[in-house]
């Protein structure tokens, strides 16, 4: 037979085909529009299935840190509050000794009262918690890093401190018999037992529960940072060593001029003691700022991510459209020219006789 | 020439008119019929110029009907496979379709996803070491990083049971196909012995081979008695004059990871699996067997292989200072009775027994906190000598470990060494890969197939303007016949009138 002929089976049943596969494109289609993004993303994609997965993770892991950093912000700037109080303490402390100092320096209760005061507010504020966890802890972040002082059971540091003095003197600074300690004999006791019980051994065991490592977390991929200080720091020391000093021989009965070497010791430490927190305080500072940074490039990162993502999933809205209104204008030349070719057979032409 | 010479005529010219006007309504009445082969009357003038119906041809085209029986064995075997991995590929996909801002939905259920987010899970663990909700998001996160293997390694399974199962019943369909084949064969060998029109029964053997080819690739050769021999497409003769060689098949109902089905096979020769000699190409038969025996297998080791992975490296090694060293033990996930870490080319079936292990898992009675500081496995295992609260680094080397180099089997597909969160990632890629591929050999042997059949339906088929033309045609013939008649009756009457005047 000829190459032009064409079989009516064939000719009925031409445009099947094309009608099934244009309506399941025009339900894709229907899918994709209303989503922005491929019917089947696995189909569409294939071997770049895993690449657009490790994108989508990548996003979470970033969005993920910088929900985690805002909880190391929170811990940072609880500790940055505290060590702010601490310094504004200590100045104070500094200035009331000056002031004391200048008013002729009485062996009466300032000096103690100032102590204790400061002592107080320097063990509250080593016992900062941020979210439950102890700032100034280390990685012990969950026992008080500071024992306190005064409680109604003597303390460990306090019991501690008054047996070296009953070594040294043979009496306790509230005795009568402490009025006979010279102001040499006093320095030389400051400088050797009473120093040494804010070092070494006696201050993790009597004062400080801390860990002298500092917890670390993660604030960007392979970025890790310290998100916490430690209260075993000489800062930490100094002050309470300073503090304690005048808690336990101001108003005591030691002698004037014992009692001025105490404050002049006193006024050193804490000195020392404030420049040390503040140099702490500004090691806080710049971890926030790294915090805020790394924050920051994992905001524009992630931003550059989902538009990678948006690239290989979206679909374009106008392509879309567009592809909708000829696949429905196909779909019904379809249906016209099954219909058409239906009547289109010579049974129709013919006389009937 | 004598008058009753135009009366054998026209008698003829009657005869080649009913026979021609049958063949005619049995080309109409087939118009619709699949596989029917248009029916073609040879007219020729006999020996006193008359006209017979020599003999009735089928149009029938081999060369055409064996490029849609190969097609639709290549189409079919696609199917099968794409049938397949369209099941294995929702196991991993992420559906875009999900409202729901929460990643895990978004990005779907594969490993590659839930082990994304174990990581964000360990992560914000470690901003956090001692919140208990923390670790249990961490366990929580897990469990699904287990179940989602767990289910692909089910569902790799299901995929590969019915697929075997899918292969018993193509087994005896070919079987029935070939004794019907047998019975049409020798149909057409003794029709055509006897001079009988064996069109319909060639008709049905031509239907027949088309549904063979769906089911298996086939090619056939046809001798001088019009006998058809069926091989299949890796040359194994399946029918040859009357013999007809059955197709056997074992069905296993449950194919565990690393089991393997049985193959078919015919005469003792295997037909389907990688060892198989002569292996068949296409057909629904074939692309089974590559499901169930090359490609489910292979994803199936993949999970394996990120189970095994899993295993290492979120293992406990030895922290105390005894000598020898004690060696390695499973920490967040194991296996049930586990005694030790899995060798890389000893993972089969990991992905369907890991599980996260109960001495972590508080709905099991276990203990978060040795998350983070370790000690699964007892205390020469503790990390956190100390037992400080803000101790992270086991948990730091935890998410180091996801994303640390190491080595996997080369025979699951995916290389020897790379990060867990990578092989895992690789593991997706492969599948949907795999996916679009047999997706995409679907459409274009779908459209191979109907063009083909286009081409054999217009070489072959039916169309009725031209039968009915032809009708045309013979009625003419049948009035100018019977009018020739009557006047040749009428010469007749006025011989015979002018010869017996009354």
């Amino acid at each position: 037979m000829s190459a032009t002929f064409v079989s009516t089976s064939y000719l009925g049943t031409a445009l099947l085909p094309t009608i099934a596969q244009t309506q399941s494109s025009l339900a894709n289609l229907e899918v994709e529009s209303s989503t922005g993004q491929y019917a089947d993303l696995g189909l569409q994609l294939g071997d770049q299935s895993g690449y657009e997965l490790s994108l989508k993770n990548q996003n979470d892991l970033l969005q993920t840190l910088t929900t985690g950093n805002g909880l190391v912000t929170m811990n940072l700037t609880a500790s940055q509050d505290a060590l702010n109080s601490l310094v504004t303490d200590a100045q104070n402390a500094v200035s009331g000794l000056t002031a004391w100092n200048s008013a002729g320096g009485a062996a009466d209760a300032t000096l103690q009262n100032l102590g204790v005061n400061a002592l107080q507010s320097l063990i509250a504020a080593t016992n900062t918690t941020s979210n439950g966890q102890y700032v100034f802890g280390g990685l012990n972040s969950g026992v008080a890093p500071m024992a306190d002082y005064f409680s109604s059971t003597p303390s460990a540091a306090k019991t501690a401190i008054d047996s070296a003095f009953q070594t040294a003197f043979g009496c306790l600074p509230t005795d009568a018999a402490a009025s006979t300690i010279t102001a040499a004999q006093m320095q030389t006791f400051l400088n050797g037992p009473f120093a040494a019980q804010f070092s070494g051994s006696n201050w993790t065991s009597n004062w400080s529960s801390a860990s002298s490592a500092n917890a670390s977390a993660q604030i960007a991929p392979g970025e890790t940072i310290e998100t916490s200080t430690n209260a075993n720091q000489p800062g930490f020391q100094q002050l309470a060593e300073g503090y304690a000093m005048l808690s336990e021989f101001g108003g005591s009965q030691l002698s004037s001029a014992a009692q001025q070497t105490v404050a002049s010791a006193a006024n050193a430490l804490i000195t020392q003691g404030l420049s040390s927190i503040t140099a702490t305080e500004a090691g806080v500072g710049a971890s926030l700022q790294r915090v805020t940074d790394a924050n920051a490039s994992m905001s524009s990162q992630m931003t550059i991510l989902q538009t990678e993502i948006g690239n290989l999933d979206d679909v374009n809205a106008q392509a879309v459209a567009t592809q909708l209104n000829t696949l429905s204008t196909q779909l019904q030349t379809a249906y016209e020219l099954t219909a058409q070719l239906q009547k289109l057979s010579l049974a129709q032409y013919l006389p009937v006789s | 020439m004598s008058l009753s010479a135009a009366f054998n005529i026209i008698n003829s010219a009657f005869l080649s008119n009913a026979a021609q006007s049958a063949v005619i309504s049995s080309n109409i009445s087939n118009a619709g019929t699949p596989g029917y082969s248009r029916e073609v009357a040879n007219v020729l003038t006999n020996s006193y110029g008359g006209s017979d119906v020599a003999s009735v041809t089928r149009e029938a085209n081999s060369a055409l009907l064996e490029q849609v029986n190969a097609s639709t064995s290549q189409a079919a075997s696609e199917q099968a496979l794409a049938n397949g991995l369209a099941k294995l590929a929702q196991t991993v996909s992420d559906s875009a379709t999900s409202s729901s801002a929460s990643g895990s939905t978004e990005n779907g259920n594969s490993p590659s996803a839930m082990l994304a987010n174990l990581q964000d899970a360990l992560t914000t663990y470690e901003a956090s070491p001692s919140d208990a909700s923390a670790g249990q998001a961490v366990v929580t996160a897990a469990s699904n990083l287990a179940a989602s293997l767990n289910s692909g390694s089910a569902a790799a399974q299901q995929v590969r049971e019915q697929a075997d199962s899918d292969m018993a019943s193509s087994v005896s369909t070919i079987n029935s196909l070939l004794n019907q084949f047998s019975q049409v064969d020798a149909t057409i060998v003794g029709g055509l012995a006897t001079g009988a029109n064996v069109s319909a029964a060639e008709d049905t053997r031509d239907t027949i081979l088309t549904q063979l080819s769906q089911q298996i690739g086939i090619s056939t050769a046809t001798s001088a008695n019009g006998s058809t021999s069926i091989y299949t497409d890796s040359g194994v003769t399946l029918y040859q004059t009357g013999d007809v060689n059955t197709l056997s098949f074992t069905a296993t109902p449950t194919l565990t990871a690393g089991a393997n089905g049985n193959a078919v096979t015919v005469d003792g020769v295997p037909i389907t699996g990688p060892s198989a000699p002569m292996a068949i190409q296409s057909g629904a038969l074939a692309g089974l067997a590559n499901l169930r025996d090359t490609v489910a297998p292979e994803y199936q080791a993949q999970l394996d292989q990120i189970a095994g992975g899993l295993i290492n490296a979120f293992a406990e090694s030895d922290q105390s200072t005894t000598t020898p060293g004690l060696p390695s033990l499973p920490g967040l996930f194991t296996a049930p009775g586990a005694t030790g870490l899995p060798a890389t080319t000893d993972t089969t079936g990991l992905a369907a027994s890991i599980e996260v292990n109960p001495a972590v898992d508080p709905s099991q009675g276990g203990d978060v906190s040795l998350l983070q500081d370790g000690g699964v496995n007892g205390s020469n295992y503790v990390y956190n000598a100390t037992g400080a609260a803000g101790y992270t680094g086991r948990i730091q080397g935890m998410i180091a470990a996801i994303t640390a180099t190491q080595s996997f089997d080369p025979s699951a597909g995916l290389g020897s060494s790379d990060g867990l969160a990578d092989y895992a990632n690789a593991s997706v890629s492969w599948l949907q890969a795999q996916n679009q591929q047999a997706s995409n050999q679907v459409d274009y042997q779908n459209s191979v197939v109907s063009q083909a059949t286009a081409a054999l339906s217009n070489a072959t088929g039916v169309s009725l303007d031209t039968e009915m033309t032809n009708m045309l045609n013979i009625e003419n013939s049948y009035t100018t016949t019977a009018k020739l008649l009557t006047t040749v009756d009428d010469m007749f009457t006025a011989l015979l009138d002018a010869t017996n005047p009354a």
